[in-house]
């Protein structure tokens, strides 16, 4: 049996540790997915994402002046959603992103205490040391999430 | 980053020296066994930080349950002065107003003793709690939401839930002057309006305890404590609506704080002179969000009432529900006092600290004006809380502010790690506190040993004569969100 190849890609994102609330640090080999990777985490912040179906998709835009400011108004405007229409997104695909504007269509479900395990609310993703910078294989982002 | 050097001034205070781009000193209230802690994280950093902002009066303060915070620390006092000082979202939190009320009640702790399960249950079914929980019988429209910002605990009041006498003690009578809707989001109506009743997630609980020592027989007998006696904790804030208003603002404070020339040593800082129309409009749609926190915690008051009722088939009367008081420990309030002799209108900030002001003041409402204000500090679902009184020294050192909880020892991550493999709602039962959460991740992330213990915190407070220990409560039931 063929050994399988190392696997090479790392992980798109890692919680760190903040006392009072939690730190993402989000990988991404392109800005694209770097965005799409930040709202995975979001979720998984929230409930276990693995219990999630794709019954329901939402169109997004959002601006802000500039690309790190981005990142905070996209995650703010997906707990928007959370909060308003209980719309929990499982995929993200960014049609359209420039640093000021971004479009991108969620796919995800609706948030059921019955069928999806709760773990933490968050109040907000927010500007506190927030980075977005150019590593060798891509982008990384750093967000801390006030819970 | 070197550490933040810390000089000594007496037991319970420790200065940082203005250097730099500081404009006055930063004062620390803790004890030397908190230090190290402190030390841990870039908290001290924040104090220096907050110290910069122009019309700073007085030090930038921090209460013994400092931590890192967004900008300002938790735990942190600023007051600015209306002529060239500055409000930041950031030196109020994402949850406006999140406070604390305290109900008493003329019961004593043998009589619920064996119905605590009972009363849980009915809390937890009586009170939307968790993630992103939310109410289907009490959805407002956009007029009726206005007004709850307008009135705020007014407005529940008038609704039937509760009674004018609890508006007497509510800080502010549960309504902050000056509050327009109309600065408010469509955005933060949207997540506002049908959360308002709820408890929301994280470290918010309704908590139904006794009275398990008193420090201070006449202040405690002026409050209607007594040894034994059962109460009830709740504590939560402005949920969705609050935090929506905080991000509009700390976008609207970053182009501001360009526009005004205003030196940020971290974003999260952002802030606008309180005379220009960014300042004013942030002052009044907190007031909004503010209103919206004191009017739920007095519908969700209502339901506590009525699931105690239903529980224990008693009357109001002899039920003796009575709210002691109701604070807020995220707030920037328009205040006076007497800075080097002279009165001066500030704007106080209170991030994670509540209110103390001493007996006599005119905003301390007639009931407590022999006493002082009570002050509410929760601690962890395991251990106790305390109630305090404010004193004439915080008035003149603090701004009339005292500390405002235990504040995390352990990430929400090492609490998880910690209860891995443990019952915790089995271990809590077997210490005789029944809990019901509505996730499993936020009763483990809330275990005891995740918190500082709180009597600490009381303790340096109480030392260094910024407020004064009344009583401590022990919990026996908790819903958590």
């Amino acid at each position: 049996m063929a050994a399988s190849p190392p696997r090479q890609h790392r992980r798109p994102y890692r919680f760190l540790s903040h006392t009072a609330d939690v730190g993402l640090r989000i990988r991404g080999e392109t800005l694209e997915a770097l965005f799409a990777n930040a709202a995975r985490a979001l979720t998984a912040t929230m409930v276990d994402r693995r219990r999630l179906r794709g019954t329901r998709s939402r169109q997004i835009s959002v601006e802000a002046p500039d690309l790190e400011a981005l990142l905070v108004a996209w995650l703010n405007h997906l707990l928007y959603l959370y909060d308003t229409e209980a719309f929990l997104g499982r995929d993200f695909t960014i049609t359209s992103l420039t640093p000021e504007r971004l479009e991108a269509r969620a796919v995800g479900d609706t948030y059921d205490p019955t069928r999806h395990i709760s773990k933490t609310a968050v109040k907000a993703a927010t500007y506190h040391h927030l980075a977005i910078t150019r590593v060798p294989d891509g982008w990384q982002a750093t967000v801390i999430l006030d819970l | 980053m070197a550490q933040i050097k810390l000089r000594q001034v007496d037991e319970y205070r420790w200065e940082i020296p203005r250097e730099g781009k500081m404009r006055t000193r930063g004062l620390i209230f803790a004890s030397k066994e908190m230090l190290p802690k402190i030390h841990e994280d870039r908290s001290l950093e924040q104090v220096a930080n907050v110290a910069t902002l122009p019309g700073i009066e007085g030090p930038s303060m921090a209460m013994p349950d400092i931590h890192w915070g967004y900008g300002f620390p938790i735990g942190g006092v600023a007051a600015f002065n209306l002529e060239e000082g500055v409000v930041s979202p950031g030196g109020v939190g994402y949850d406006i107003n999140c406070g604390v009320r305290l109900l008493r009640t003329n019961l004593e702790r043998e009589a619920i003793a064996h119905r605590v399960e009972e009363l849980v249950n009915a809390l937890f079914d009586n009170i939307p709690t968790g993630v992103g929980s939310r109410r289907k019988d009490l959805k407002l429209t956009v007029p009726t939401l206005k007004e709850v910002m307008r009135y705020g605990a007014a407005w529940a009041v008038k609704q039937g839930f509760g009674n004018a006498e609890d508006l007497a003690h509510i800080e502010a009578g549960g309504q902050i002057p000056g509050a327009d809707p109309e600065v408010v989001s469509q955005f933060a109506m949207d997540r506002g309006k049908d959360q308002l009743g709820t408890l929301g997630s994280g470290n918010h609980f309704v908590e139904v305890g006794y009275v398990a020592e008193i420090y201070d027989e006449p202040l405690a007998r002026a409050l209607g404590l007594f040894p034994g006696q059962v109460t009830v904790i709740i504590h939560t804030g402005s949920r969705g609506l609050g935090h929506q208003v905080c991000d509009d603002f700390i976008k609207v404070m970053l182009k501001a704080s360009a526009k005004y020339g205003i030196e940020l040593p971290d974003r999260q800082l952002c802030s606008a002179p309180i005379r220009s129309p960014e300042g004013q409009q942030y002052l009044a749609a907190m007031a909004a969000a503010a209103n919206f926190a004191f009017a739920n915690r007095q519908i969700i008051t209502h339901w506590v009432r009525e699931s105690l009722e239903q529980v224990l088939k008693m009357g109001p009367r002899d039920l003796g529900l009575e709210l002691v008081y109701d604070v807020a420990h995220n707030i920037a309030k328009i205040e006076k006092h007497v800075i080097d002799g002279q009165e001066k209108t500030v704007c106080v900030h209170r991030k994670g600290a509540t209110r103390a002001f001493p007996p006599g003041h005119p905003e301390v409402p007639p009931a407590y004006r022999e006493t002082g204000q009570p002050v509410l500090i929760p601690g962890d679902m395991g251990r106790y809380s305390f109630v305090l009184v404010g004193t004439r020294r915080a008035l003149e050192e603090t701004f009339g502010s005292t500390c405002h909880g235990a504040g995390r020892e352990l990430s929400r991550a090492a609490a998880i790690k910690a209860a891995k493999g443990r019952r915790v709602v089995q271990e809590m039962a077997a210490r005789g506190i029944i809990v019901r959460g509505a996730g499993r991740d936020t009763i483990d992330e809330e275990i005891s040993e995740a918190y500082k213990d709180v009597e600490n915190v009381v303790n340096v407070t109480h030392g260094a004569g910024i407020s004064r220990k009344v009583a401590k409560l022990k919990p026996m039931g908790v819903i958590k969100g």
